[in-house]
């Protein structure tokens, strides 16, 4: 496999982005077209702690979590679901138990199929194990477990292949937490996207072999961070700004997978996902006001505008009181895709996107940059440079923090998101546009104050 | 937007932008700084995260006659105490409480360095990640916090397996334990290390929190106290310093 970027958008306009619609439409599992003009839910879940104590206790919890949802569905009748299994830890340090459970799963998927003729697909997340207790290890013995793992679960029944990636991310760690932007660009942009294209050529090989779909990656370990750690309104932790700036760098991160060949659909958490469809066209999933069961955000409704597939993030398997919590969830799930395919049906799709994106576009930076219409400019900053892994992260940063400082005044920020903004533009402002010198720069610099860091990790 | 826009005044409030205090960090700071003439430029450039003047400050003030180790507490401390200050009143942002740290232990080598005797510490804790997590970003900002506020740290990193756990303690002596965890599937680590310390005859507070880590879970086991957030865990060790047993810190920082 070969790296092909991307350097043109894949819409001629903003405008043109949708929910349930993409350019490259993904068909995957029984009779599933993700982006082919239809949003479908996709359940993520996690066993009790417990369960995962035996291999057989850890199957017949994901047994019975899928008889749930695949039970729920067809008793409120809706016509299509996707499974995601994220994977404990166990099950890629034992390739074999992912493979079990996949199996599992994928046989109460098709009796309900073939019952019921509903369209579903099981998307597999293998966990990134590629870490021990003192290094990120990238490449080497636990990559190759991890490729294992992959191997069986696609050979066992899962449709849809996916993972979170750590590459950079014991850089990010230090960066993030020291407002500093060239870090951040050093290792998202540079480490992350190196460590991307390295292992999503081989993913999908993997999926090419086994005739499933490689289906994407999030920048989960570090945009996703940054997120979190900003928090809401009154937390003190991190200007949701620079949270932004992380968000917009972890784009052309994101976007590796598809040029090492992904094809989609991206990952719910992977918020840069609607800058990645602008770009690649490809099918997204996103999550947002239906995964407060896993953390809270300030864009619940916006970024639903663009998602073909449409997620909790993730829930504890339990009981509550309206079944379990996979019941629960995925039923909202659903009836939130209900409303996005009526509004496509009836040609009210895009007052009813504009809608959401309203809902949250000025309650802060982040939603305001995630909005279609400045999502895709930051896409276009992307590709003017995409063929330099480290000028199209800057870019994105710089087109990110030229878009807040010229807002619409209906966004209001704070003296701290403001202050950090103008560091922000101040430090990019000073960066070099040699790619080489920038990398050889920052390589000294984070070999120096970041003990766990190991070049040998990204081939440099 | 192309087809739709709106005054969004009606359906969201800024409450960070409502609520934000009219005083610039920078103005709050300048009104804390000590007066001393030696003392507040190093005060100064612990706030502004500056490594090298801190240590350049300090070599002034020794040359002109001060103890290194006295200048730990006297500047030092006294810089950083603006610093927590100002977070604890959200006056400014962690990033700036971690880069003020960072000054910090700089300017403590330094003093070390310069001096015989090594500095009494206000106590000691040891910081954990849960056996079986790699994710260490938690246990990093609680140190940096816990160091901030002049509490010796011992860091034993992240996946640490409960033996070794265990072994810090009796070893390290410490008035508290810290352990972070993102995952519902490794915080049980927790209780494990909570029975063995038992066991040990050794009823030392063992501060938990991250991730899905919530109070309920860390109430199941007796030595446990719940932090929500990073910022609790110095609160948690004045708490202890001021005589706070298990019950009072649970009674304190259990909000549920």
């Amino acid at each position: 496999m070969t790296v092909n970027r991307y350097t043109k958008m894949a819409y001629a306009s903003a405008d043109d982005m949708i929910f349930g619609n993409s350019p490259n439409p993904v068909k995957a599992g029984l009779d599933l077209e993700i982006g082919a003009g239809y949003t479908t839910p996709e359940v993520n879940y996690a066993p009790r702690p417990e369960a995962g104590e035996t291999k057989e206790k850890l199957v017949k919890e994901y047994e019975r979590i899928t008889r749930d949802i695949m039970e729920r569905m067809v008793q409120v009748g809706f016509p299509a679901v996707v499974l995601e299994t994220e994977h404990v830890q166990q099950m890629t340090n034992n390739p074999t138990w992912g493979g079990e459970v996949a199996n599992a799963q994928k046989a109460i998927m098709e009796d309900y199929h073939d019952e019921y003729g509903i369209k579903c697909a099981l998307r597999h997340t293998p966990g990134d194990i590629r870490e021990d207790r003192d290094y990120l290890q990238l490449r080497g013995e636990k990559y190759n477990t991890l490729m294992e793992s992959f191997e069986e679960v696609a050979s066992n029944g899962a449709d849809l292949l996916s993972i979170e990636t750590m590459g950079g991310k014991e850089v990010f760690d230090r960066a993030i937490l020291r407002n500093d932007v060239p870090g951040m660009l050093f290792a998202i942009g540079c480490l992350g996207t190196m460590d991307m294209e390295y292992i999503w050529q081989d993913i999908a090989k993997v999926a090419k072999k086994n005739n499933v779909v490689a289906a994407g990656d999030t920048d989960c370990a570090q945009a996703n961070t940054a997120m979190f750690i900003a928090g809401g309104l009154l937390d003190k932790n991190l200007a949701h700004t620079l949270a932004i700036i992380a968000r917009s760098i972890s784009a052309p991160r994101t976007l590796a997978a598809y040029e090492a060949g992904a094809v989609g659909p991206g990952k719910d958490c992977g918020y840069e996902n609607t800058i990645v469809k602008s770009i690649a066209g490809v099918p997204i999933a996103q999550e947002g006001k239906s995964s407060t069961c896993a953390h809270s955000d300030v864009m619940g409704n916006l970024v639903m505008q663009c998602c073909d597939l449409w997620s909790n993030e993730s829930v504890e398997y339990h009981g509550e009181f309206g079944g379990t919590t996979v019941q629960c969830w995925s039923e909202s799930l659903a009836y939130d895709c209900a409303l996005m395919n009526v509004s496509l049906q009836t040609g009210q799709s895009k007052n009813l996107r504009d809608m959401m994106v309203l809902s949250d576009k000025y309650r802060d930076p982040q939603g305001y940059i995630l909005a279609y219409d400045n999502a895709y400019k930051i896409g276009e900053a992307i590709v003017k440079d995409s063929d330099d892994i480290y000028l199209r992260a800057k870019n994105a940063a710089v087109e990110c923090v030229n878009l807040l400082e010229n807002a619409d005044p209906k966004l209001q920020m704070t003296r701290f998101e403001k202050n950090a903004l103008a560091d922000a533009s101040e430090a990019l402002a000073g960066l070099t546009d040699d790619s080489d010198k920038f990398l050889s720069d920052s390589l000294e610099q984070y070999k120096k104050e970041v003990k766990v860091f190991r070049p040998e990790n990204y081939g440099l | 937007m192309t087809s739709l826009d709106l005054d969004p005044s009606e359906i969201l409030e800024r409450y960070n932008v409502k609520m934000e205090k009219a005083m610039t960090p920078d103005d709050a700071a300048a009104e804390l700084y000590p007066k001393d003439d030696l003392i507040r430029p190093i005060a100064e450039s612990i706030y502004e995260g500056e490594e090298d003047d801190t240590v350049e400050g300090l070599k002034k003030a020794i040359k002109a006659g001060k103890d290194p180790i006295a200048l730990i507490d006297d500047a030092l401390m006294v810089g950083m105490g603006v610093v927590t200050k100002l977070y604890d009143e959200g006056i400014i942002f962690l990033p700036n409480v971690m880069m003020s740290a960072d000054a910090m232990l700089d300017g403590i080598d330094f003093c070390k360095s310069q001096a015989k005797e090594p500095p009494v510490s206000k106590g000691k804790i040891v910081c954990h990640v849960a056996e079986g997590d790699v994710h260490d970003i938690g246990k990093s900002i609680v140190s940096a916090l816990l160091r901030a506020n002049g509490f010796d740290v011992v860091d034993l990193g992240r996946d640490v397996p409960v033996d070794e756990v265990i072994e810090a303690v009796k070893k390290e002596k410490p008035m508290m334990v810290t352990g972070t965890a993102l995952m519902t599937t490794t915080m049980y680590a927790f209780k494990a290390v909570n029975d063995r310390l038992l066991e040990a005859g050794i009823k030392v507070p063992f501060q938990c929190g991250g991730g899905a880590v919530n109070q309920d879970f860390v109430s199941t086991y007796e030595l446990g106290v719940y932090g929500e957030e990073a910022a609790d865990a110095p609160k948690m060790a004045e708490a202890i310093l001021a005589g706070a047993d298990l019950g009072k810190l649970k009674e304190q920082f259990h909000q549920h």
